[in-house]
């Protein structure tokens, strides 16, 4: 039983970590018929509303494969959406198990929800029958078709040629109003910028070069509450999954997008392993030098996740390569409330390459549609008709807002010029989890959209919203965004804006391979050794040979049965695309 | 005074050989018992009589038999699915059977004479398992027994009740906090660094995280702290049960402290040593997940991974169910096997047995 | 008068009789050897008392600081280094612990899991540990080798929900009490501890014709006090602390929740947000916001609380010691 409990937490991460990727970047542009009348097809007229009364109301109760937060009972923008919608849906997450085990119990004790999105599972519901296909709905509801295009669609369709779920995320509408970045990169302290007066800092070796000098100069540091704290220029953390962290950079080096476990060299359409390539070894031997130098962290290998955000969130860590989502969201209102963000500890993201005036794709603009998950609707539902009537509700702009903004006046204002804003209450108010239960209710995987909102004005969800992004923004923070003249993290990136191949992202594939094929046992075992060597190559005291015998540890996990799966893949996406 | 002295000497004598007779005429009198009372099951014979005499037990046991089966041996077929490729849609009845592929893949040979099988992941896996589980056995086991003899020997009742409560409560404690607290106090800045650097038994730092001997002892450590309060309740309850009439005798025949623990007290718990010992050394195979999981780093896997984490990489994560069952199944045969003969050890030293 | 007392007491625990003078001299030496050995008792009461206050500071120092964790600031706590007292005070992870709204509901089948759970274990695994305790019992090795089994297989996740379905026991309380109740290993430590016992009791009362009920009922239960003190603890700790059960079976009954299923999925929900972050707000000053570190450590303190209450009652049966003794004389 505590096994179970303790891997799903591991599992949980790398599922949210998954359903985040790429999700808060734009993509999937949608151009609404006609952006600026709210009375278009699709949204519900106002004199058309209805409000149900309690006993018409219908109750669902749905299942998501993701750690989530059950809301309340009685929960204020839940009953307000049941009185326009007429439907209730309980939902219920993820605890203590995989997705996979979870989904297997559930088929197993024959007790289905309503609705149910099986993550990792999915196939497993689709290859016991019980999902209601989509199709005829699609056709029904043009809130529901309006989610993708036509091709897109045809992504969604399993061998029997039906549609059994959509992806809930990264559904951009009209314009993208993305400001963050919540990928990976090499980030830095505002502070060290500062300091070197701004400097453009494009490779691995510039960011070292200033990280080095900054420490020379800067050994500790006094915090605003008094205490001394010793500056560890970089760390890299190796814990578990999240190995990514020292792992992948290469691919990013060479200017390539986040494709996970390969590269996609589009010149000639061939994968390209980037654990072997010439920047990978480059990379590898500028973290053996800094390390013998003293600027890692000598603890980089064995900390935890725990200790990582710990050491993060004292500002003593000047850089480190990291997805956003992996530690800002915990170290944005730590600093903020130790004040460290007014000493310019908050991290701004750094577009490195291996090489001087490369391109580089660390921020991904466009889609990445994720075809291996979403919402469905099973076959224990008693009124499937009802079930996607309401699904496509909830995409009516009204709707959205109380799911995503709240209610009105409440959770949110609205000004002069139509455009919707928080005050600091309001924003305090949401973070607390106990008001969080009983007044927002997001229905989270369940469709919904990114982008601008059919007003035309205001950002779909409030994190997009422009005036809530620079709301909160340090002095040294919105400093450094001005000295770099950029509007937002991904300016600061800087990355080609470009639109993904559709084979992206090839980590959906990597990720779903099992040990039954030989390159799924080659991907585990590539795993291990790399969790292993990776470490000892970076804390070796002879890089050459520690290297070589990484290789041949590595070479011994045949990994060109690995890659030649996923060329397969490749082709095979390439090919649907035409 | 030399006269004297040998007087003493002498009479010391005397009194050790009252005890060593008391001792002799306890036996007599355990064997006298024995002889008197029906005790081995040998001499009793299926005959109607004595299962009339017996009905009530017979009942009780069909009972607990019908249970056992319905609750623990039926569910056993699902056994099966370590020779199929199980899939849920397809069932027990129709999954596609792949016999001993799944036990292959744990033992890709079988040829344990050659440097290929020794080097197997599987046969790693199994070798850092029972060396965990082994010294976690014996640390956590040692530690227990001599924590709820000295715990005995407190003769204030408040101190006593206190000591065991706290002892027990980091039971409640998750895995995740209790290593939390380890890696906190192992750290570069932690107290165990601290204390070697000022005893100036260190310069720098040791970071026990990065070499792999320290594994498994970090490891039984974490299971001591955890654990010894919590399992010294039994042999507690044990010790209540000790006539307190022989403590007396011991006490009257000269015997301290020493000689009440090593004669009255260790002697009476010894049934209740000897069962749990045979019962937990069927669980050496189970030697945990948790802890090596969230200990563990890529640096020391080669000692840190146990089968349920191989289990885990390899199967669950990949919704392999059958791969999972045939490790299960393994570790079932290999811990009965472990059993059946600690039990038969036992039973020829003469010792208390578990069947 | 205590010259006798010496002679009869040691007479009567070496069945031997010894004159006055050998009496003398026996006490002499009982005397000094008391008093020598209290010499030895002095260093070793020390030496105990000692590790023993070591030992109790070490496992105590988990504790303290769990509880250390749980009262501090949420955000202040993922910064660490919290060791015995809380560096920004809050009670905020106990509100957020107490204002789940399964809370009730979650407690009351907890406890009703607890003590069903509790005393149905018991007298299943007391009434098989005394068939299989009985030396004359004719299938007593049988019996045993059949639970002890038990412990070390399993048939997996899947057969056993198909089994459960099966028998109606998904969708309901009662997969809390029935499908655990007998447990091969307090099965085994009740025995062992039955057949210490004094056998003198049994055999009379067994001469006076009463039944194998009677003798469990009446002779065996009430000299078995401290171990069924230990095994009702241990059933109901782990009565206490399940979730998965509620999780697997009862995963859409919110009235059979229990308290432990209510606190892992809030802890899941607090890592979910702590992990994808909260797209409301990219820096905002947030005092009350809580995070997995305080409401896992508030959590585990709201469920240690209750077995510590409980325990004292348990805790006279195998502490303080029975002087079952009196039955042998």
């Amino acid at each position: 039983m505590e096994m179970k409990r303790f891997l799903a937490l591991g599992m949980a991460g790398m599922l949210s970590a998954a359903a985040l990727v790429g999700c808060d970047n734009g993509g999937n542009v949608v151009d609404p018929v006609d952006p600026v009348d709210p009375a278009e097809p699709g949204v519900t007229e106002p004199g058309e509303k209805t409000t149900y009364s309690e006993d018409e109301i219908i109750n669902f109760t749905m299942f998501s494969a993701m750690p989530g937060s059950e809301i309340n009972d009685g929960n204020a923008a839940q009953e307000e959406i049941a009185k326009r919608t007429g439907v209730r849906v309980k939902e219920t997450w993820l605890t203590g198990q995989t997705a996979e085990e979870a989904v297997g119990s559930i088929l197993a004790s024959g007790d289905l929800p309503d609705f149910i999105d099986g993550g990792d599972g999915m196939v497993q519901l689709y290859e016991n029958d019980v999902l209601v296909a989509w199709d005829e709905y699609i056709e029904k509801y043009p809130n529901l078709k309006e989610l993708y295009s036509d091709a897109e669609w045809e992504f969604f369709r399993q061998d029997d040629g039906k549609i059994y779920w959509a992806n809930v995320f990264c559904n951009t509408y009209g314009e993208p109003k993305a400001t963050g970045h919540n990928d990976e990169a090499f980030w830095i302290q505002c502070r060290v910028l500062e300091w070197a007066n701004y400097p453009t800092i494009e490779t691995l070796d510039d960011y070292f070069k200033v990280l080095e000098d900054y420490y020379a100069e800067h050994k500790s540091f006094t915090d605003p509450a008094g205490n001394d704290i010793p500056i560890i220029p970089y760390t890299a953390l190796c814990d578990d999954w999240r190995y990514f962290c020292i792992e992948n950079a290469p691919e990013f080096l060479d200017g390539y997008p986040n494709d996970g476990s390969v590269i996609v060299d589009t010149t000639t359409m061939k994968i390209v392993d980037y654990n072997t390539t010439p920047t990978a070894k480059k990379y590898f031997a500028k973290l053996n030098e800094e390390y013998n130098k003293g600027i890692i962290d000598k603890e980089f290998a064995t900390q935890t996740y725990d200790e990582y955000i710990a050491k993060l969130s004292t500002g003593a860590i000047l850089g480190m390569c990291d997805q956003n989502w992996d530690f800002n969201y915990t170290i944005t209102p730590i600093f903020a409330d130790t004040k460290l963000s007014d000493l310019g500890c908050e991290y701004v993201p750094l577009g490195l390459t291996i090489e001087p005036g490369m391109k580089q794709r660390w921020h991904t603009y466009g889609d990445t549609l994720n075809n291996s998950s979403g919402c469905a609707v099973t076959t224990s539902c008693e009124d499937p008709d009802a079930a996607f009537k309401f699904l496509s509700d909830i995409l009516d702009q009204d709707i959205h807002d109380l799911r995503f903004w709240g209610i009105e006046g409440q959770d949110y204002l609205v000004d002069e010029d139509g455009m919707y804003y928080r005050t600091q209450e309001m924003r305090d108010q949401l973070n607390d989890s106990t008001y969080k239960a009983s007044h927002v209710c997001n229905y989270s995987y369940m469709p919904q959209w990114l982008g601008t909102s059919k007003d035309g004005k205001n950002a779909m969800q409030p994190g997009e919203q422009a005036s809530e992004f620079y709301a909160g923004l340090s002095e040294p923070l919105a400093n450094t965004f001005k000295a770099y003249n950029a509007g937002g993290y991904p300016d600061m990136i800087g990355s080609v804006v470009e639109e993904m191949g559709i084979w992206y992202p090839m980590y959906s594939y990597s990720n779903a391979m099992t040990a039954e094929t030989a390159g799924g046992e080659a991907w585990t075992k590539m795993g291990t050794v790399k969790h292993e060597w990776i470490p000892k190559v970076v804390m070796s005291g002879d890089f050459e040979s520690e290297w070589t015998k990484y290789m041949d540890a590595y070479n011994a996990c045949k990994p060109e049965d690995f890659l030649a799966e996923m060329q397969e893949e490749l082709e095979r996406r390439a090919a649907m695309a035409e | 005074m030399a006269n004297e002295f040998e007087q003493v000497e002498n009479s010391e004598k005397v009194v050790e050989e009252f005890v060593a007779e008391t001792a002799k005429n306890e036996e007599v009198e355990v064997k006298a018992k024995e002889s008197v009372m029906p005790k081995a099951p040998s001499k009793l014979k299926l005959s109607k009589g004595e299962l009339k005499r017996q009905s009530v037990l017979l009942v009780i046991s069909a009972i607990f038999v019908l249970y056992g089966i319905l609750f623990y041996y039926l569910p056993l077929g699902g056994w099966i699915m370590a020779f199929q490729n199980f899939k849920l849609k397809t069932g027990f009845l129709h999954s596609k059977w792949v016999w001993f592929a799944k036990f292959k893949f744990l033992f890709p040979t079988l040829k344990f004479w050659t440097r290929e099988f020794w080097d197997g992941e599987f046969i790693r896996v199994i070798r850092n398992t029972l060396g965990m589980g082994v010294l976690n056995l014996a640390t956590t086991f040692i530690m227990a027994i001599v924590f709820a003899i000295l715990l005995n020997e407190v003769k204030n009742k408040f101190g006593k009740k206190m000591v065991q409560t706290i002892s027990y409560l980091p039971h409640f404690l998750s895995w995740i906090i209790v290593t939390g607290i380890v890696h906190d106090s192992l750290s570069s800045t932690g107290i165990i660094n601290e204390l070697l650097r000022n005893l100036h038994i260190i310069n720098d730092s040791y970071n026990f995280f990065a070499h792999p001997a320290w594994f498994w002892p970090i490891v039984a450590f974490s299971n001591v702290w955890k654990e010894t309060g919590w399992n010294a309740i039994i042999y507690l309850a044990a010790i209540t049960a000790i006539d307190p009439c022989l403590y007396e005798a011991a006490e009257i025949d000269g015997a301290g402290r020493w000689g009440k623990m090593k004669y009255i007290t260790l002697p009476s718990i010894a049934p209740t040593i000897m069962i749990l010992l045979v019962m937990n050394i069927g669980n050496v195979l189970n030697a945990g997940f948790e802890v090596q999981y969230l200990l563990g780093n890529g640096l020391v896997q080669k000692v840190s991974q146990t089968i349920d984490i191989y289990v885990l990489k390899w199967g669950i994560s990949q919704m392999d169910y059958s791969l999972g069952t045939a490790a299960g199944i393994f570790k079932s045969v290999v811990a009965i096997v472990l059993i059946v003969i600690s039990n038969t050890i036992a039973k020829k030293a003469g010792q208390e047995s578990l069947f | 008068m205590a010259k006798d007392d010496f002679k009869l007491n040691y007479e009567a625990s070496h069945g031997k009789e010894i004159t006055d003078e050998e009496a003398k001299v026996l006490k002499k030496l009982a005397h000094k050897n008391t008093k020598k050995m209290s010499t030895g008792d002095i260093i070793f009461v020390i030496c105990n008392t000692i590790f023993l206050i070591l030992f109790t500071l070490i496992t105590l120092y988990p504790v303290l600081n769990t509880v250390a964790y749980s009262f501090n600031d949420g955000l202040d706590a993922v910064r660490g280094h919290i060791y015995l007292w809380p560096r920004k005070p809050s009670i905020e992870s106990y509100a957020t612990v107490f204002a789940i709204q399964g809370f009730v509901q979650g407690a009351k089948i907890t406890v009703a899991r607890t003590v069903l759970g509790t005393l149905s274990s018991l007298v299943a695994n007391a009434l098989l540990a005394f068939v299989i305790s009985r030396k004359r019992f004719l299938f007593r090795s049988q019996l045993s080798l059949f639970w002890v089994i038990t412990m070390y297989v399993n048939g997996g996740m899947i057969p056993v929900m198909l089994l459960y379905k099966y028998l109606g026991l998904t969708s309901s309380f009662w997969v809390y009490v029935i499908p655990g109740m007998v447990s091969a290993f307090n099965v085994m430590v009740l025995r062992t501890y039955m057949e210490d016992l004094p056998t003198e009791l049994e055999e009379s009362a067994q001469l006076d014709g009463a039944g194998y009920i009677t003798i469990f009922v009446k002779i065996i239960s009430p000299l078995c006090k401290p171990v069924y003190a230990t095994v009702a603890l241990f059933v109901a700790v782990w009565q206490w602390n399940s979730w998965f059960d509620a999780m697997l079976y009862n995963r859409l009954k919110t009235e059979y929740t229990t308290l432990q299923y209510e606190l892992m999925k809030l802890l899941n929900s607090v890592m979910q947000q702590s992990g994808s972050g909260n797209s409301t707000s990219q820096s905002t000053t947030t005092s009350k916001q809580v995070t997995p570190v305080s409401v896992r450590s508030a959590a585990t303190v709201v469920t240690m609380v209750p077995i510590l209450c409980l325990y004292p009652f348990l805790q006279r049966y195998f502490v303080t010691g029975l002087t079952i003794g009196g039955v042998k004389g």
